[in-house]
Protein backbone atom coordinates (compact mmCIF):
# COMPACT_ATOMS: atom_id res chain seq x y z
CA UNK A 1 0.00 0.00 0.00
CA UNK A 2 1.29 3.46 -0.86
CA UNK A 3 2.04 5.42 2.30
CA UNK A 4 -0.19 8.17 0.89
CA UNK A 5 -3.21 5.92 1.25
CA UNK A 6 -2.27 4.69 4.71
CA UNK A 7 -4.63 7.04 6.47
CA UNK A 8 -3.82 6.15 10.10
CA UNK A 9 -0.17 7.01 9.32
CA UNK A 10 -1.18 10.28 7.70
CA UNK A 11 -3.65 11.30 10.40
CA UNK A 12 -1.03 10.60 13.07
CA UNK A 13 1.53 12.57 11.08
CA UNK A 14 -0.86 15.53 10.72
CA UNK A 15 -1.80 15.46 14.41
CA UNK A 16 1.89 15.60 15.33
CA UNK A 17 2.59 18.36 12.81
CA UNK A 18 -0.25 20.43 14.28
CA UNK A 19 1.09 19.99 17.81
CA UNK A 20 4.60 20.94 16.63
CA UNK A 21 3.41 24.08 14.87
CA UNK A 22 1.30 25.23 17.81
CA UNK A 23 4.10 24.38 20.24
CA UNK A 24 6.75 26.35 18.34
CA UNK A 25 4.51 29.34 17.63
CA UNK A 26 3.20 29.62 21.16
CA UNK A 27 6.43 28.55 22.92
CA UNK A 28 7.50 31.81 24.52
CA UNK A 29 3.94 33.11 24.78
CA UNK A 30 3.21 30.31 27.26
CA UNK A 31 6.52 29.96 29.10
CA UNK A 32 6.91 31.81 32.42
CA UNK A 33 8.85 35.08 32.13
CA UNK A 34 11.96 33.69 33.80
CA UNK A 35 12.67 31.59 30.69
CA UNK A 36 14.56 33.59 28.09
CA UNK A 37 16.21 32.68 24.83
CA UNK A 38 20.01 32.58 25.34
CA UNK A 39 21.93 34.30 22.51
CA UNK A 40 23.83 31.15 21.57
CA UNK A 41 20.65 29.10 21.25
CA UNK A 42 19.00 31.87 19.29
CA UNK A 43 21.84 31.82 16.76
CA UNK A 44 21.51 28.06 16.32
CA UNK A 45 17.74 28.48 15.93
CA UNK A 46 18.31 31.06 13.20
CA UNK A 47 20.37 28.62 11.12
CA UNK A 48 18.26 25.50 11.64
CA UNK A 49 15.24 26.46 9.48
CA UNK A 50 17.47 27.57 6.59
CA UNK A 51 19.42 24.31 6.76
CA UNK A 52 16.27 22.19 7.05
CA UNK A 53 14.74 23.87 4.00
CA UNK A 54 18.03 23.48 2.09
CA UNK A 55 18.10 19.76 2.90
CA UNK A 56 14.54 19.25 1.65
CA UNK A 57 15.03 21.28 -1.53
CA UNK A 58 18.41 19.65 -2.26
CA UNK A 59 17.04 16.12 -1.86
CA UNK A 60 13.92 16.91 -3.86
CA UNK A 61 15.78 18.51 -6.75
CA UNK A 62 19.11 16.67 -6.81
CA UNK A 63 17.88 13.24 -5.64
CA UNK A 64 14.27 13.08 -6.87
CA UNK A 65 14.05 9.26 -6.80
CA UNK A 66 15.96 8.85 -3.51
CA UNK A 67 19.13 8.57 -5.58
CA UNK A 68 21.60 11.36 -6.37
CA UNK A 69 20.95 12.69 -9.88
CA UNK A 70 23.53 15.37 -10.56
CA UNK A 71 23.59 15.71 -14.30
CA UNK A 72 23.12 18.22 -17.11
CA UNK A 73 19.93 16.27 -17.85
CA UNK A 74 18.40 17.08 -14.46
CA UNK A 75 15.62 19.44 -15.60
CA UNK A 76 14.61 20.31 -12.04
CA UNK A 77 18.14 21.58 -11.40
CA UNK A 78 17.91 24.12 -14.24
CA UNK A 79 14.44 25.15 -13.12
CA UNK A 80 15.68 25.72 -9.56
CA UNK A 81 18.67 27.69 -10.83
CA UNK A 82 16.48 29.89 -13.04
CA UNK A 83 13.91 30.37 -10.28
CA UNK A 84 16.57 31.26 -7.71
CA UNK A 85 18.12 33.86 -10.03
CA UNK A 86 14.70 35.39 -10.64
CA UNK A 87 14.03 35.49 -6.91
CA UNK A 88 17.42 37.05 -6.15
CA UNK A 89 16.63 39.76 -8.71
CA UNK A 90 12.92 40.38 -8.00
CA UNK A 91 12.20 39.02 -4.49
CA UNK A 92 8.92 37.89 -6.04
CA UNK A 93 7.73 34.38 -5.24
CA UNK A 94 5.10 34.35 -7.99
CA UNK A 95 7.72 35.21 -10.65
CA UNK A 96 10.08 32.61 -9.17
CA UNK A 97 7.54 29.80 -9.44
CA UNK A 98 6.35 30.89 -12.89
CA UNK A 99 9.84 31.08 -14.40
CA UNK A 100 11.02 27.88 -12.70
CA UNK A 101 8.00 25.91 -13.91
CA UNK A 102 8.32 27.40 -17.41
CA UNK A 103 11.97 26.34 -17.66
CA UNK A 104 11.12 22.87 -16.35
CA UNK A 105 8.24 22.47 -18.81
CA UNK A 106 10.28 23.63 -21.81
CA UNK A 107 13.11 21.21 -20.96
CA UNK A 108 10.67 18.37 -20.27
CA UNK A 109 8.93 18.77 -23.63
CA UNK A 110 11.77 19.76 -25.93
CA UNK A 111 15.14 18.89 -24.45
CA UNK B 1 -5.94 39.36 33.03
CA UNK B 2 -9.31 39.33 31.37
CA UNK B 3 -11.01 42.69 30.96
CA UNK B 4 -13.63 42.93 33.73
CA UNK B 5 -15.69 45.57 31.92
CA UNK B 6 -16.33 43.30 28.93
CA UNK B 7 -19.94 42.61 27.95
CA UNK B 8 -21.47 39.22 28.82
CA UNK B 9 -18.87 36.64 27.92
CA UNK B 10 -21.21 34.13 26.36
CA UNK B 11 -19.68 33.86 22.89
CA UNK B 12 -16.69 31.50 22.75
CA UNK B 13 -14.91 34.15 20.67
CA UNK B 14 -14.96 36.47 23.68
CA UNK B 15 -13.00 33.95 25.68
CA UNK B 16 -10.52 33.29 22.89
CA UNK B 17 -9.83 36.85 21.76
CA UNK B 18 -8.51 39.84 23.71
CA UNK B 19 -10.11 43.28 23.65
CA UNK B 20 -9.21 45.06 20.45
CA UNK B 21 -9.17 48.56 19.12
CA UNK B 22 -11.35 48.67 16.02
CA UNK B 23 -9.32 51.30 14.14
CA UNK B 24 -6.13 49.30 14.69
CA UNK B 25 -7.90 46.16 13.47
CA UNK B 26 -8.79 47.98 10.24
CA UNK B 27 -5.21 49.18 9.97
CA UNK B 28 -3.99 45.59 10.28
CA UNK B 29 -6.39 44.46 7.56
CA UNK B 30 -5.13 47.21 5.25
CA UNK B 31 -1.46 46.49 6.01
CA UNK B 32 -1.81 42.81 5.14
CA UNK B 33 -4.17 43.20 2.14
CA UNK B 34 -1.43 43.88 -0.45
CA UNK B 35 0.31 40.66 0.62
CA UNK B 36 -2.83 38.57 0.13
CA UNK B 37 -1.91 37.76 -3.49
CA UNK B 38 1.51 36.39 -2.52
CA UNK B 39 -0.01 34.41 0.35
CA UNK B 40 -2.64 33.12 -2.07
CA UNK B 41 -0.08 31.90 -4.60
CA UNK B 42 1.89 30.20 -1.85
CA UNK B 43 -1.31 28.55 -0.57
CA UNK B 44 -2.31 27.51 -4.09
CA UNK B 45 1.07 25.91 -4.73
CA UNK B 46 0.93 24.11 -1.38
CA UNK B 47 -2.57 22.81 -2.12
CA UNK B 48 -1.66 21.63 -5.62
CA UNK B 49 1.61 20.08 -4.42
CA UNK B 50 -0.10 18.13 -1.62
CA UNK B 51 -2.59 16.50 -3.97
CA UNK B 52 -0.07 16.14 -6.81
CA UNK B 53 2.27 14.31 -4.45
CA UNK B 54 -0.54 11.81 -3.92
CA UNK B 55 -2.43 12.90 -0.79
CA UNK B 56 -6.15 12.36 -1.02
CA UNK B 57 -8.38 15.44 -0.95
CA UNK B 58 -9.79 14.84 2.57
CA UNK B 59 -6.30 14.32 4.01
CA UNK B 60 -4.96 17.41 2.23
CA UNK B 61 -7.89 19.48 3.56
CA UNK B 62 -7.32 18.15 7.07
CA UNK B 63 -3.67 19.09 6.83
CA UNK B 64 -4.27 22.60 5.56
CA UNK B 65 -6.86 23.44 8.23
CA UNK B 66 -4.94 21.99 11.16
CA UNK B 67 -1.23 22.40 10.46
CA UNK B 68 -1.48 25.86 8.86
CA UNK B 69 2.26 26.17 8.19
CA UNK B 70 3.19 26.23 4.51
CA UNK B 71 6.92 25.58 4.75
CA UNK B 72 6.48 22.67 7.15
CA UNK B 73 3.67 21.17 5.08
CA UNK B 74 5.73 21.31 1.88
CA UNK B 75 8.87 20.11 3.62
CA UNK B 76 7.30 16.91 4.94
CA UNK B 77 5.45 16.03 1.70
CA UNK B 78 8.33 14.06 0.12
CA UNK B 79 8.86 12.32 3.46
CA UNK B 80 5.20 11.29 3.76
CA UNK B 81 5.22 10.10 0.16
CA UNK B 82 7.99 7.63 0.97
CA UNK B 83 6.49 6.46 4.26
CA UNK B 84 9.28 7.93 6.38
CA UNK B 85 8.98 7.06 10.10
CA UNK B 86 6.86 9.61 11.95
CA UNK B 87 9.69 10.64 14.27
CA UNK B 88 11.77 11.82 11.31
CA UNK B 89 8.77 13.59 9.75
CA UNK B 90 8.11 15.42 13.00
CA UNK B 91 11.72 16.37 13.69
CA UNK B 92 12.00 17.77 10.15
CA UNK B 93 8.89 19.90 10.67
CA UNK B 94 10.23 20.99 14.05
CA UNK B 95 13.50 22.16 12.45
CA UNK B 96 11.66 24.12 9.76
CA UNK B 97 9.42 25.64 12.44
CA UNK B 98 12.17 26.63 14.87
CA UNK B 99 12.07 30.16 13.49
CA UNK B 100 8.66 30.52 15.16
CA UNK B 101 10.32 30.09 18.56
CA UNK B 102 12.34 33.23 17.82
CA UNK B 103 9.17 35.06 16.76
CA UNK B 104 7.42 33.99 19.96
CA UNK B 105 10.36 35.15 22.08
CA UNK B 106 10.39 38.49 20.27
CA UNK B 107 6.64 39.07 20.54
CA UNK B 108 5.98 37.71 24.00
CA UNK B 109 5.89 41.08 25.79
CA UNK B 110 2.69 41.93 23.93
CA UNK B 111 0.91 38.66 24.66
CA UNK B 112 2.22 37.31 27.93
CA UNK B 113 -0.47 39.00 30.07
CA UNK B 114 -3.40 37.36 28.29
CA UNK B 115 -5.24 34.28 29.59
CA UNK B 116 -3.59 31.13 28.29
CA UNK B 117 -6.35 30.29 25.80
CA UNK B 118 -5.89 33.68 24.19
CA UNK B 119 -2.11 33.24 24.08
CA UNK B 120 -2.60 29.87 22.41
CA UNK B 121 -4.85 31.33 19.68
CA UNK B 122 -2.55 34.32 19.10
CA UNK B 123 0.49 32.08 18.92
CA UNK B 124 -1.18 29.71 16.47
CA UNK B 125 -1.91 32.67 14.16
CA UNK B 126 1.58 34.17 14.52
CA UNK B 127 2.93 33.30 11.07
CA UNK B 128 5.89 34.82 9.28
CA UNK B 129 4.24 37.79 7.60
CA UNK B 130 1.99 38.84 10.45
CA UNK B 131 4.97 38.74 12.76
CA UNK B 132 7.05 40.82 10.33
CA UNK B 133 4.36 43.51 10.05
CA UNK B 134 3.64 43.53 13.78
CA UNK B 135 7.34 43.90 14.68
CA UNK B 136 7.80 46.72 12.20
CA UNK B 137 4.64 48.54 13.33
CA UNK B 138 5.44 48.41 17.06
CA UNK B 139 9.25 48.61 17.18
CA UNK B 140 9.04 51.94 19.01
CA UNK B 141 6.19 50.94 21.32
CA UNK B 142 6.76 51.39 25.04
CA UNK B 143 3.41 49.91 26.13
CA UNK B 144 2.86 46.26 25.35
CA UNK B 145 -0.35 44.31 25.22
CA UNK B 146 -2.60 47.23 24.31
CA UNK B 147 -5.98 46.88 22.53
CA UNK B 148 -4.32 48.73 19.65
CA UNK B 149 -1.67 46.03 19.32
CA UNK B 150 -4.21 43.23 19.54
CA UNK B 151 -6.43 44.92 16.95
CA UNK B 152 -3.54 45.30 14.51
CA UNK B 153 -2.34 41.75 15.13
CA UNK B 154 -5.75 40.20 14.49
CA UNK B 155 -6.33 42.41 11.43
CA UNK B 156 -3.20 40.99 9.80
CA UNK B 157 -3.99 37.48 11.06
CA UNK B 158 -7.47 37.45 9.52
CA UNK B 159 -6.19 38.44 6.05
CA UNK B 160 -3.39 35.90 6.34
CA UNK B 161 -5.63 33.04 7.46
CA UNK B 162 -8.44 33.69 4.98
CA UNK B 163 -6.24 34.19 1.89
CA UNK B 164 -4.10 31.17 2.81
CA UNK B 165 -7.05 28.83 3.41
CA UNK B 166 -9.11 29.93 0.39
CA UNK B 167 -6.13 29.51 -1.91
CA UNK B 168 -5.09 26.19 -0.34
CA UNK B 169 -8.56 24.72 -0.77
CA UNK B 170 -8.63 25.93 -4.39
CA UNK B 171 -5.22 24.34 -4.95
CA UNK B 172 -6.31 21.06 -3.36
CA UNK B 173 -9.41 20.87 -5.56
CA UNK B 174 -7.39 21.82 -8.68
CA UNK B 175 -4.46 19.55 -7.86
CA UNK B 176 -6.30 16.38 -8.78
CA UNK B 177 -6.99 17.73 -12.28
CA UNK B 178 -3.33 18.45 -13.06
CA UNK B 179 -1.27 15.55 -14.44
CA UNK B 180 1.63 14.43 -12.23
CA UNK B 181 4.06 14.65 -15.19
CA UNK B 182 3.65 18.41 -15.20
CA UNK B 183 5.83 18.26 -12.12
CA UNK B 184 3.96 20.54 -9.75
CA UNK B 185 5.89 19.10 -6.84
CA UNK B 186 8.76 21.18 -8.25
CA UNK B 187 6.63 24.29 -7.65
CA UNK B 188 6.78 23.41 -3.96
CA UNK B 189 10.59 23.32 -4.06
CA UNK B 190 10.66 26.65 -5.89
CA UNK B 191 8.41 28.15 -3.22
CA UNK B 192 10.66 26.75 -0.46
CA UNK B 193 13.70 28.20 -2.26
CA UNK B 194 12.00 31.61 -2.20
CA UNK B 195 11.58 31.26 1.58
CA UNK B 196 15.15 30.01 1.97
CA UNK B 197 17.08 32.59 -0.07
CA UNK B 198 16.37 35.62 2.18
CA UNK B 199 17.65 33.59 5.15
CA UNK B 200 21.15 33.24 3.65
CA UNK B 201 22.35 36.80 3.41
CA UNK B 202 25.43 36.24 5.56
CA UNK B 203 28.46 34.02 5.03
CA UNK B 204 27.90 31.57 7.95
CA UNK B 205 24.36 30.81 6.78
CA UNK B 206 25.56 30.40 3.20
CA UNK B 207 28.26 27.91 4.19
CA UNK B 208 25.90 26.05 6.51
CA UNK B 209 23.24 25.76 3.82
CA UNK B 210 25.77 24.57 1.21
CA UNK B 211 27.14 21.91 3.57
CA UNK B 212 23.62 20.78 4.46
CA UNK B 213 22.54 20.56 0.82
CA UNK B 214 25.59 18.51 -0.21
CA UNK B 215 25.26 16.15 2.77
CA UNK B 216 21.51 15.76 2.29
CA UNK B 217 22.02 14.58 -1.30
CA UNK B 218 24.98 12.36 -0.37
CA UNK B 219 23.04 10.66 2.45
CA UNK B 220 19.69 10.39 0.68
CA UNK B 221 19.83 6.58 0.69
CA UNK B 222 20.39 6.27 4.43
CA UNK B 223 17.61 4.34 6.14
CA UNK B 224 14.60 6.27 7.46
CA UNK B 225 15.85 9.48 5.79
CA UNK B 226 18.13 9.96 8.80
CA UNK B 227 20.71 11.59 6.51
CA UNK B 228 18.39 14.58 6.34
CA UNK B 229 18.68 15.22 10.06
CA UNK B 230 22.42 14.55 10.13
CA UNK B 231 22.86 17.03 7.27
CA UNK B 232 20.92 19.73 9.14
CA UNK B 233 22.81 19.24 12.39
CA UNK B 234 26.14 19.34 10.53
CA UNK B 235 25.08 22.44 8.59
CA UNK B 236 24.06 24.33 11.73
CA UNK B 237 27.32 23.33 13.45
CA UNK B 238 29.36 24.53 10.47
CA UNK B 239 27.43 27.81 10.32
CA UNK B 240 28.09 28.44 14.02
CA UNK B 241 31.77 27.55 13.56
CA UNK B 242 32.13 29.95 10.63
CA UNK B 243 30.42 32.64 12.69
CA UNK B 244 32.88 32.05 15.54
CA UNK B 245 35.85 32.17 13.16
CA UNK B 246 34.57 35.40 11.65
CA UNK B 247 35.24 36.92 15.03
CA UNK B 248 33.05 38.72 17.49
CA UNK B 249 29.47 38.94 16.48
CA UNK B 250 28.84 42.44 15.25
CA UNK B 251 25.98 44.06 17.16
CA UNK B 252 23.08 41.85 16.20
CA UNK B 253 19.86 43.38 15.08
CA UNK B 254 17.16 43.17 17.70
CA UNK B 255 14.74 41.51 15.28
CA UNK B 256 15.67 38.25 13.61
CA UNK B 257 15.40 39.75 10.11
CA UNK B 258 17.36 36.93 8.61
CA UNK B 259 14.68 34.38 9.36
CA UNK B 260 11.86 36.46 7.91
CA UNK B 261 10.76 35.63 4.40
CA UNK B 262 10.16 38.56 2.08
CA UNK B 263 6.71 37.35 1.20
CA UNK B 264 4.61 34.25 1.13
CA UNK B 265 4.53 31.75 3.93
CA UNK B 266 1.54 31.46 6.20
Amino acid sequence: MSPLHDWPYLVAAIAGLTVITVATRTSFFLLPARFTLPAGIERALRYAPACALAAIVAQGVFAPEQRPFISWYNNQMWALLAGSLVFAKTRNMVATITVGMAVFTVLRLWA
Amino acid sequence: MSPTSAPPRSLPARRLLPQMDHAAYQEGLRAMAPLAVAIGVWGLVTGVAMVNAGLTIPIALLMTFTVFAGSAQLAVLPLLATGTPLAVVWVTALLVNLRFVIFAAAGRRSFVHLPWQQRLVAGYLNGDLGFALFSRRFTEATDHGTPEQYGYFYGTAVVNWVSWQVASVAGILMGGLLPTEWGFVLAAYLALAAVLIPMVREVPALVGVAVTAALAVATVRWPMRLGLLVAVVAGVAVALAVEAVQGSVVARRAMPDSVLPQQGDA
